[in-house]
């Protein structure tokens, strides 16, 4: 697929560009990786008040909304121009304890998909994620990387509070909970990692590139 | 400082918001009415973004425990000072002792109390906004609770009696045009802007949700997650569109019928469960001539303000 393919770039509002790659299909993690380019080069710039990556998009705010037409057509250059960077990214260690209080839903999870509780630990430990983006709530990430084996709906009732640093796995995606937050997803497991913390600078620990591995909290004795 | 005697429904700390940190998924926070926010700060000649109490529906109480002077901008709460009743849009000076009281909103659903300097305190990430959600900014992070002492700066000297008037209510909001016009079709996009909405009592400030039991705008696309700010409007499958406000998330998955023009968002802020809203396209042109007017009702406010404020005798 070529990536310097046609993107879509519309105005949702007079100060802000929305582009649209979702549409470049079979080839959305190096689209990802583009759009990171992308961001990096914006953020340099100081057109914008905020700089927004999505899944397969970027919208950014313009400070100056009169010069929303010259960055329309910026932006589009600046797509045919960004080189997919191999983003170096950190590598996070998620210490996580399983199972028992701290994972209510692993049990479930394990028979949903006719699998021992200790195999979803160890299928959803032996892979490295990589950090799509951020939103929803202050730190929470978007994880490329859940293997097909623990896909799973989410809960046909979401709780009312999920805690703070829950690790839990919703359709084809897994994260963890920055805060304590009402959630559909199923808890299998709980860190003490913190994702957002106002008081630090910056506040977020972990960037859209970045790498992730979730370690058994037994493993480290 | 002010004492909060009694919070009422929900009383916060409000600026105009924090900006810079959608990319970690801080929401923007700040006051939803920032016309109302913006005339009591203008009122006692604060900075533009100075904090101050938003008052939902009122029913709270607040004790001073110096001079000052305040401005009171927003829906009517039946708001009195001690038994002095207190006009909205307008100056009052206060003196230490005196007890604020609201009683419940008349025509709108928020009002705005400025002090002269502002409500002081420390910015998280650049502003004093609260983020209700995730528990910063504010005093203390969170909604206004019996006993809060809020720190403002004593002022001792008179102040003129000052009176300004909000825009008039809209009932028909002007919005952008959809991102997605194509996957929604045309036939939705009509029947959004055919219908009268209705508030839903699930509305808060994170968002109005609407519904017309006539209408039903149901459909099954789910989008990959995208940004979304204060002013899109969401279409879940349910069909019940969703005028998102300051507080709301910074991506979501639900198809956009379009973004409120920036000169009309301030009115959800007033809109209470069961009042009507509807809404027209309108191009970027008329867009920016609805900002180009508020900020003009802005500029001349403050011109007339500086030019009184130096006659007086």
């Amino acid at each position: 697929m070529n990536l310097d393919s046609k993107v879509k770039i519309t105005a949702p509002c007079s100060h802000s560009l929305f582009l649209d790659a979702t549409h470049l299909k079979g080839c959305s993690l190096s689209v990802q990786k583009k759009i990171w380019a992308l961001v990096e080069r914006c953020q340099a710039s100081t057109a914008f008040i905020d700089v927004v990556p999505a899944m397969n998009s970027l919208t950014v705010y313009l400070v100056h909304s009169d010069h929303i037409r010259y960055w329309q057509t910026t932006l589009l250059q600046w797509w045919n121009t960004t080189d997919i960077q191999e983003h170096k990214g950190t590598h996070h260690k998620i210490v996580t304890r399983y199972g028992g209080e701290c994972g209510p839903d692993l049990e479930f999870i394990a028979n949903y998909h006719g699998i021992s509780a200790s195999s979803v630990i160890e299928l959803h430990m032996n892979v490295t994620y990589l950090v799509l983006f951020l939103g929803f709530q202050p730190g929470f990430t978007y994880l490329h990387g859940l293997p097909a084996e623990l896909h799973t709906p989410r809960r046909s009732e979401p709780r009312v509070k999920v805690p703070k640093g829950s690790v839990a796995i919703g359709a084809d995606q897994t994260s963890i909970y920055p805060a304590d937050s009402p959630g559909g997803w199923h808890i299998i497991g709980h860190t003490n990692f913190s994702l957002f913390d106002w008081q630090n600078n910056p506040p977020c620990a972990i960037a859209p590139g970045d790498t992730l591995q979730f370690i058994s909290e037994e493993a480290l004795l | 400082m002010i004492e909060v005697l009694k919070p009422g429904l929900l009383m916060s700390i409000q600026d105009l918001g924090r900006f810079g940190f959608r990319h970690l998924g801080v929401a923007q926070s700040g006051a939803l009415d920032t016309c109302a926010m913006q005339l009591a700060n203008a009122l006692l000649e604060n900075n533009k973004n100075d904090a101050v109490i938003e008052i939902t529906l009122g029913l709270g109480k607040l004790r001073f425990t110096c001079n000052t002077v305040i401005a009171l901008v927003g829906t009517d709460m039946n708001t009195q000072l001690d038994d002095i009743p207190i006009y909205p849009g307008w100056t009052y000076p206060v003196k230490q002792g005196q007890i604020l009281s609201f009683k419940a909103a008349k025509n709108g659903l928020r009002g705005y109390l400025a002090v002269k300097g502002g409500i002081l305190c420390e910015p998280v990430m650049g502003s004093c906004a609260t983020d209700l959600a995730a528990g910063f900014g504010g005093a203390t992070g969170f909604s206004l609770k019996e006993g809060d002492l809020i720190k403002v700066k004593p002022y001792d000297n008179p102040w003129p009696k000052r009176g300004a008037i909000l825009p008039p209510k809209r009932h028909v909001i002007r919005i952008h045009p959809s991102i997605h016009a194509d996957l929604l079709t045309s036939q939705t996009l009509h029947s959004f802007c055919a219908t009268q909405w209705y508030v839903k009592p699930q509305s808060n400030r994170m968002g109005v949700r609407l519904s017309n039991e006539n209408t039903t705008l149901a459909h099954s696309h789910s989008l990959p997650s995208l940004a979304v700010s204060p002013g899109s409007i969401q279409l879940p499958p349910n069909g019940d569109p969703i005028v998102l406000l300051n507080d709301a998330q910074t991506t979501g998955g639900y198809p956009l019928l379009g973004t409120v023009i920036s000169a009309d968002l301030f009115h959800f802020a007033q809109l209470k469960p069961g009042d009507t809203v509807s809404f027209e396209y309108v191009n970027k042109q008329i867009a920016e001539h609805a900002q180009k007017k508020i900020d003009a009702h802005f500029a001349q406010l403050s011109i007339v303000m500086n030019n009184r404020g130096r006659s007086l005798p």
